[in-house]
């Protein structure tokens, strides 16, 4: 039963998760409080001058961005992580505290506020003693839905590498682990229901036509002190928070991209650079968008490396033209230096690129080693892909064209049944990723692209100089794991995070552990 | 005897539209002033020129031998209490901190002076004290309304302001609480203006009755000489069921 996998896996991972949920809450919070804040005064302001009228336009306006493409918008300004997350958060809960806040105010009796006015109230007074405890109810209702969206959207940041229970939800979808979706999903619709009570017992509260008020009004529990108080603890332990998990001197900061493969190099770079120096390592998994929004990050210096395929160096960084191959790999390494201050260091021995397989019973028949051998006998075949891979400029038209291939048939597959339609014989030919946890299968075998159609992708990490300056040690440190990864080796891994559900710490532990790294 | 409030050649138009046409009074130090007018005549507007939540186009209003367009409003409120029609307790305040609205607003920092107040003014309206701490969704029509009459008195003004206060509630309450505004009056000897739709309660009340239509002044004198001698028509049309 799923239900009772995510219970389990919570409690195998409950650390992961006790920390997840301590993290949701606290980017919740700072965002909840300062949206609080900032939302009142904008409320106020609106409501007392209506010639402000236009700061709820632009707020309503800036509600209808969608969150992606918000948190894309700030990365350039606050760069990959809490902060960008917590900002948007910020302008998001913004919508419904102002509204709530103005609608509250200038719904209020007109009359009670002649009274008020008409017994010698100043403007303030009328604002502190009448207008916003009378629009307090109301406010309170804004601020339990905003709190609940917050909490919500909270589970978006980690698109963008900050933490809480997003990181599990995003980490489930990209290793294709849908019991750590789920259960981060349960988690954050758990906080959010019971945040929600909690408020509706609060909001009760604040009505003044029932008898808790008069409670509260006896023990005089509502004034001015408690309500500064309690919001300077909040502070207080927001602040500390904050001083207490600064990074240090000594902290590397590791980024990696939204794929199984790279969640397990980040783990074996965690632990290896752990082990072997005094450095720290602050791992950001799975960021958002991949190499878009984590070069702007690595520029800024929010991350000092992370591992990327050589190909997508060169066309999606360098923006160069044409197709990449390793005699290529000096250019490149002078072009990240002299544009970025970046080296490529350690390539782990992997390329992870697209490719062409069929079954071993298919290969042994035909003696088919390269793509040129495939050329020869593909009339009598069957080919299966992906709508996608039919589509691309890059795609099934060009590679026909450069190898002369004139297959049987061709079949529109879904990714996710590709493997289990070669396996049945409905398709002898597929394409590929040439990590593919599923190539992990003796009776699949990959064949060889002679005439380099595929740019090369090998995987190495990206550092910034400066950071080996720093902390020479690194260098070799990253070098230990130079060619130690074969490509059968990491969809091996990548099989086993997919398919068996282990984690990837594990998976890398115990790769470490087999090269006798560790 | 000296004056409390006077009016001198006061117009007022709003939208283009005249509502006090060269208005002139004078009300005296203590006196219990009943205004009675039909619907829109505009005995609120000039309640409210009173203590300057309404400013004449031109013309002066003097309170207290002040002109109130030259003085600080906030301080001249202070010392005018202030009742309106309906129910405008603050619902969000218990009885005892609607009474102490004012005196609160005038010694922040003593709160002991401020509950003295209060309860003087709770006997004074003949409000039980253990109603103290109820929130005003938990009172009965009269009693909000003495509370009303409490909340304006509370600050000891010397001129109270009151715009059909007894208009919401049943006819016995309503004695009751004619006779308990008469009786504070007697007591405090304040400047009281008080505007009604009840030709009975203004003659029965006031030691001087104010007769408005069309924002002009149809007569003004002592009960008696209304009764016996009205000067228009449409004096004569309002008391004519008496
Ligand atoms: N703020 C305002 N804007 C426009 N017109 C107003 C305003 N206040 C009062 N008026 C108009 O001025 C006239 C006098 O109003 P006022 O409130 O003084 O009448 P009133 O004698 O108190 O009537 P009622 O017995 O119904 O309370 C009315 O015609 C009213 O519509
Ligand atoms: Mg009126």
């Amino acid at each position: 039963m799923l239900i009772g996998d995510v219970f389990s896996l919570m409690s195998e991972q409950k650390d992961f998760f006790i920390n997840l949920t301590l993290e949701h809450l606290q980017i919740s919070l700072i965002a909840i409080v300062f949206a609080i804040i900032v939302g009142l005064i904008l409320g106020i302001i609106v409501s007392e001058y209506q010639r402000n009228k236009w700061i709820l336009s632009i707020i309503n306006f800036v509600y209808t961005i969608p969150s992606i493409a918000l948190f894309g918008f700030l990365i350039p300004f606050t760069g990959i992580g809490d902060i960008s997350a917590i900002i948007a958060l910020i302008v998001y809960a913004l919508l419904p505290m102002v509204r709530g806040t103005h609608s509250g105010i200038v719904n209020i009796d007109k009359n009670i506020i002649e009274a008020a006015k008409g017994m010698g109230s100043t403007k303030f007074q009328i604002l502190y003693k009448i207008k916003l405890p009378l629009a307090l109810p109301h406010i309170m209702s804004s601020i339990r839905t905003m709190v609940v969206m917050t909490i919500a959207l909270t589970g978006i940041a980690a698109f963008i590498g900050a933490g809480g229970l997003g990181v599990a939800i995003y980490r489930g979808i990209t290793t294709n682990n849908i019991v750590m979706t789920l259960a981060g999903s349960i988690l954050i619709a758990a906080l959010a229901i019971i945040v929600d009570f909690l408020l509706s017992q609060i909001e009760k509260l604040t009505k003044y036509d029932e008898p808790h008020r008069r409670f509260l009004h006896k023990y005089n529990l509502i004034n001015k002190k408690t309500v500064i108080g309690v919001l300077l603890i909040i502070i207080c332990i927001l602040a500390a928070n904050q001083f207490l998990t600064t990074s240090e001197e000594n902290t590397i900061n590791i980024a990696t991209k939204p794929m199984t493969e790279q969640y397990i190099i980040g783990a074996m770079l965690e632990e290896l650079i752990e082990s072997e120096s005094d450095l720290n390592v602050d791992l950001t998994t799975g960021v958002g968008g991949g190499t878009s929004n984590i070069q702007p990050g690595m520029l800024k210096g929010d991350f000092d490396l992370y591992p990327e395929y050589t190909g997508t160096g060169w066309m999606e960084v360098l923006k160069e033209d044409g197709i990449y191959n390793e005699s290529l790999f000096n250019d490149l390494q002078s072009k990240y230096n002299d544009e970025y201050d970046f080296s490529w260091v350690g390539m782990y021995g992997f390329d992870d690129t697209y490719g062409i397989a069929v079954t071993k019973e298919v290969a042994d028949k035909y003696n088919l080693s390269t793509y040129s051998d495939l050329a020869s006998v593909s009339n009598e075949l069957k080919f299966g892909a992906e709508y996608d891979f039919y589509e691309r400029e890059d795609g099934y038209d060009a590679l026909c064209e450069e190898y002369g291939f004139n297959f049987k048939s061709t079949t529109d597959l879904d990714i996710g049944l590709k493997y289990n339609a070669i396996k049945e014989n409905k398709i002898d030919v597929m394409n590929v990723f040439t990590t593919d946890g599923q190539l992990n299968d003796p009776n699949i075998v990959v064949l060889k692209d002679d005439k380099e159609f595929y740019p090369s992708y090998l995987c190495a990490n990206v550092v910034r100089n400066e950071v080996l300056e720093e902390h020479p040690e690194l260098k070799n440190i990253l070098l230990k794991l130079e060619g130690a990864i074969s490509a059968e080796d990491m969809s091996r891994m990548n099989y086993e995070v997919e398919i068996e559900k282990k984690e990837p710490k594990d998976v890398a532990h115990e790769f470490l552990v087999l090269k006798g790294l560790v | 005897m000296s004056v409390a409030i006077e009016f001198k050649n006061i117009n007022k138009s709003f939208d283009e539209k005249k509502v006090i046409n060269n208005f002139n009074l004078e009300i005296d130090k203590g006196d219990f002033i009943t205004i009675i007018g039909s619907s829109g005549s505009g005995k609120t507007t000039i309640l409210k020129m009173i203590n300057a939540l309404i400013k004449p186009d031109n013309g002066q209003v003097i309170v207290n031998g002040e002109d109130v367009s030259k003085i600080d409003v906030v301080d001249l409120r202070r010392n005018i209490g202030y009742a309106i029609q309906g129910n405008v307790l603050f619902p969000h305040l218990s009885v005892k901190d609607n009474i102490a609205y004012v005196p609160k607003l005038l010694n922040k920092n003593n709160s002991e002076k401020s509950e003295e107040a209060v309860k003087k003014w709770m006997k004074i309206v003949n409000l039980e004290e253990e109603l103290l701490e109820r929130m005003p969704y938990e009172l009965s029509g009269g009693q909000s309304q003495r509370v009303g009459i409490a909340r304006s008195l509370a600050a000891s003004p010397d001129i109270l302001l009151m715009d059909e206060p007894f208009g919401a509630v049943d006819a016995i309450t309503r004695l009751k609480l004619q006779e308990e505004i008469k009786r504070i009056h007697n007591e405090t000897k304040i400047t009281i203006v008080f505007i009604t739709h009840d030709i009975n309660e203004a003659l029965i009340l006031g030691d001087k009755v104010l007769i408005i239509n069309e924002g002009q002044i149809e007569q003004y004198g002592p009960p008696l000489e209304i009764k016996n001698n009205p000067s228009t028509d449409y004096v004569k049309r309002i008391i004519g069921n008496v």
